[in-house]
């Protein structure tokens, strides 16, 4: 499989609407490298402002790469890991 | 783990195993709901509800009126009646507003009724200090609980250990105090230490209570706790293992009822006993570790040490509160001190 | 009608402690931004601030001396800095410092100032029975020093607010409650929790007057409260207060307030008590520069406890065995008696 058929765990779908902050951080992976994960399953959690938020799987498969590891910080757009689909 | 087991990859929060177990017993039985102060919007303080009420509404995920004596027995009221409330008690320090339904109703009704009456309940409730809230807010109670007959006393420190001691807690006909400690649950603005989040089934199961569980095993020092400090034994006895000190590391898991013969087991083999406890040191957990050694394994015992709160409130800032509780690095002294 | 001298003691209050929850919730925040975790930064634990209600400390606390008592909940800055408590020493006992008022045991929801006779308590309702106490002490000793205490709208459904009512009433005790309804306990609005829109409905059951005020407007808080304190010093009994105030910022710091509606959020901030009294010491012809210089002088008393309490250091880990008790383990002795008493193995 190339690298470009993967699939990025993306945030924006789920930005919490109240919040103004354009940055989040990163509160708990679910699964680890390596493991298969089905779509719509809570993959990680991020906080934004105090407030929480789900990131669901995008779609079946392997979580290829965490990008954005427990505690760290990111930016609204950014990619947070990649999803190799089955 | 044999082969033909499903090897599980999914890891979850303390606090989403035992929410899991929570919304699994509430699909398969109507009569079980959860009561609490902020259960329903909020999804609990600490998390302990989290996503419950858009599945099952405000009916069965009650916010209540902060009124701990009418809904605590409002709850061993129902459950006499035969229902299976779940009722959480926001911080474990709210107990004496509503000691009496606690301890003398919940507790005692079964064996006062000459076993006719019973109260399958679950008091869920928040513990622990490590983020400076000072003396109202941090205890963990463990030892006042357990002290008082009549109820089953559940402290989960693991994710998959919380899920399947909560399916039990909830069949159980008993009532059962389970104590989550908050630092575990995974809550956002509160770090979990690396640890309680473990991979976790999404079948239901049964974690039996009264079956410790040697989070690591060793050959030279018994380390027994419970809770939060399950996760410092673990990383003391890391420490202690580059000094080439084996240490074992027994989860207590349920205080009531309490697998003595585990402790003892270990303590047959290594001769050395360390009890850490974040109850009060005085007439608390650690000595009734203790105790249990002395009875029943004097001749095995070379050695012996606690590590608890001392019997003071727990003080609020963070030097002080530091000073209080037990440490890693407190663990690793008192295992040394025994060698 | 109040004396301007009297608003504009309670304008000052009330500046400082509106200024005081806003640079504590910026101090509050060091450390705790972009990841909110609880136990970071100079301040730790939970920190519930009172920005909207300080009409209902300044109102009432306006008629106390220093020798009457208040005690206070978990949110009770505004109250503590209404009754005169040193400013400089509680904000030291907030940031945990050695020369904090409670040498930093006991932290923002703990303060104690025996000097104005001041406490509060962390666990819902419970300090209504204390204050019922010192209303008991002050009857016992013939003194005309009377007790209030404050709660939520919350606290008005817990056992401890109902039995010190009664308490209170069948003693004829020197006690006002004042109840400070902000519409949210936590995350349950009012109308989930209790079937009463006026929390002041519940002193009819104990026979005693009860009275709302139904805006957060100083000087209406303050005449109501003229009566209820004048009621208590004049040795006629209790009375049950409630007065109408706003949550400006969440239950604690860190509370996403996700439960509670963006309309509600916004006409708590719009409803300002301190505008109000502005308006009215105006009106009164009071000039702007005088209003400038009291708004000046009380930001200023606020800058400068916080730098105090910065430059303090903290407590020594050893100090958090001390205080245990008043006196030793032993008691006032530590010495057996001496007698020779009849029938004894001696």
């Amino acid at each position: 499989m190339s690298a470009d058929s993967r699939v990025p765990v993306a945030v924006d779908d789920i930005w919490p609407e109240a919040a103004d902050a354009d940055e989040g951080v990163v509160i708990n992976w679910f699964a680890r490298e390596g493991t298969r994960v089905s779509a719509g399953d809570p993959l990680c959690e991020i906080q934004v402002e105090k407030a929480d938020a789900d990131v669901p799987a995008p779609v079946d498969g392997t979580l290829a790469e965490i990008v954005c590891a427990e505690d760290d910080e990111f930016e609204r757009g950014d990619t947070l890991g990649w999803i190799a689909p089955v | 783990m044999s082969e033909q087991q499903e090897v599980v990859e999914r890891e979850l929060t303390m606090s989403r195993g035992m929410v899991e177990a929570i919304a699994h017993e509430m699909r398969a039985n109507d009569e079980v709901f959860y009561m609490g102060e902020d259960v329903a919007d909020y999804g609990g303080i600490f998390d302990s509800t989290e996503g419950l009420l858009d599945e099952f509404g405000h009916d069965r995920i009650m916010d209540v009126p902060i009124s701990e004596t009418a809904y605590l027995g409002a709850a061993v009221g129902a459950a006499q009646e035969g229902m299976r409330p779940i009722a959480e008690l926001m911080f474990v320090d709210f107990f004496g507003v509503a000691m009496d339904q606690i301890y003398n109703q919940m507790a005692k009704n079964t064996y006062m009724s000459g076993g006719s009456v019973s109260v399958p309940m679950v008091l869920t409730t928040a513990v622990g200090g490590t983020y400076n809230d000072a003396a109202q807010h941090s205890q963990t109670l463990y030892g006042t609980f357990a002290h008082l007959p009549g109820m089953k006393v559940v402290v989960p420190s693991t994710a998959y250990d919380a899920k399947g001691l909560m399916h039990n807690a909830i069949r159980d006909d008993d009532p059962v105090v389970y104590m989550f400690h908050k630092r575990l649950m995974g809550i956002g603005w509160m770090p979990a230490p690396d640890g309680p989040k473990t991979p976790v089934p999404e079948t239901d199961y049964t974690i039996p209570f009264g079956s410790a569980d040697v989070k690591r095993e060793g050959a030279d020092v018994t380390i027994v706790t419970l809770g939060l400090h399950v996760h410092r034994a673990l990383d003391a006895a890391d420490s202690l293992a580059e000094d080439g000190i084996d240490a074992e590391v027994v989860d207590l898991r349920t205080l009531v009822p309490l697998d003595r013969e585990t402790i003892l087991e270990s303590v047959r083999k290594t001769g050395t006993l360390v009890v850490v406890d974040e109850d009060y040191r005085s007439y608390g957990v650690t000595g009734e570790v203790v105790a249990t050694v002395t009875d029943e394994a004097l001749a095995h015992l070379d050695a012996v040490e606690r590590v608890a709160m001392p019997d003071i409130p727990i003080p609020y800032a963070r030097p002080l509160e530091t000073e209080t509780q037990p440490q890693a690095a407190d663990i690793e002294a008192a295992v040394e001190r025994t060698q | 009608m109040v004396a301007i001298s009297e608003l504009q003691e309670m304008y000052t209050d009330m500046v400082t402690a509106r200024h005081y929850e806003e640079r504590l919730q910026e101090e509050y925040l060091e450390g705790k931004q972009p990841a909110f975790d609880i136990s970071a930064g100079p301040i730790p634990g939970e920190l519930h601030l009172a920005a909207g209600q300080e009409a209902a400390a300044v109102g009432v606390c306006q008629h106390l001396r220093d020798d009457d008592t208040v005690t206070a909940p978990h949110r009770p800055h505004h109250v503590a800095i209404a009754k005169g408590v040193d400013l400089k020493r509680m904000t030291a006992e907030i940031f945990g410092r050695e020369s904090g008022l409670c040498r930093g045991k006991g932290g923002h929801m703990h303060l104690f100032d025996p000097d104005v006779n001041f406490a509060c308590s962390g666990i819902i309702a419970e300090g209504c029975p204390p204050a019922a106490g010192a209303g008991l002490a002050a009857q016992k000793r013939n003194s005309d020093s009377v007790a209030v205490a404050y709660l939520g709208e919350g606290a008005i459904d817990q056992g401890g607010f109902f039995e010190s009512l009664n308490f209170a009433a069948v003693h004829d005790l020197p006690v006002v409650f004042v109840i400070e309804d902000n519409d949210w306990a936590i995350s349950m609005p009012k109308e989930r929790v209790t079937d009463v829109d006026d929390g002041s409905q519940r002193a009819a059951g104990f026979d005693m007057p009860g009275v709302r005020v139904d805006h957060d407007d100083a000087v209406a808080v303050y005449e109501a409260a003229e009566r209820a304190v004048g009621r208590a010093r004049d040795r006629n009994g209790p009375t049950l207060m409630e007065i109408q105030v706003h949550r400006r910022m969440g239950h604690f710091m860190g509370d996403p307030q996700t439960y509670r509606p963006e309309d509600d959020q916004t006409a708590a901030t719009e409803r300002d008590s301190i505008d109000r009294l502005e308006a009215d010491l105006r009106a009164r012809g009071v000039e702007d520069t005088t209003i400038k210089n009291l708004r000046d002088a009380a930001e200023d008393r606020v800058e400068e406890a916080i730098e105090w309490a910065k430059d303090q250091p903290e407590p020594d880990p050893e100090t958090a065995h001390e205080d245990m008790f008043a006196n030793p383990p032993s008691g006032v002795t530590d010495t057996d008696p001496e007698f020779d008493l009849m029938g004894g193995d001696d």
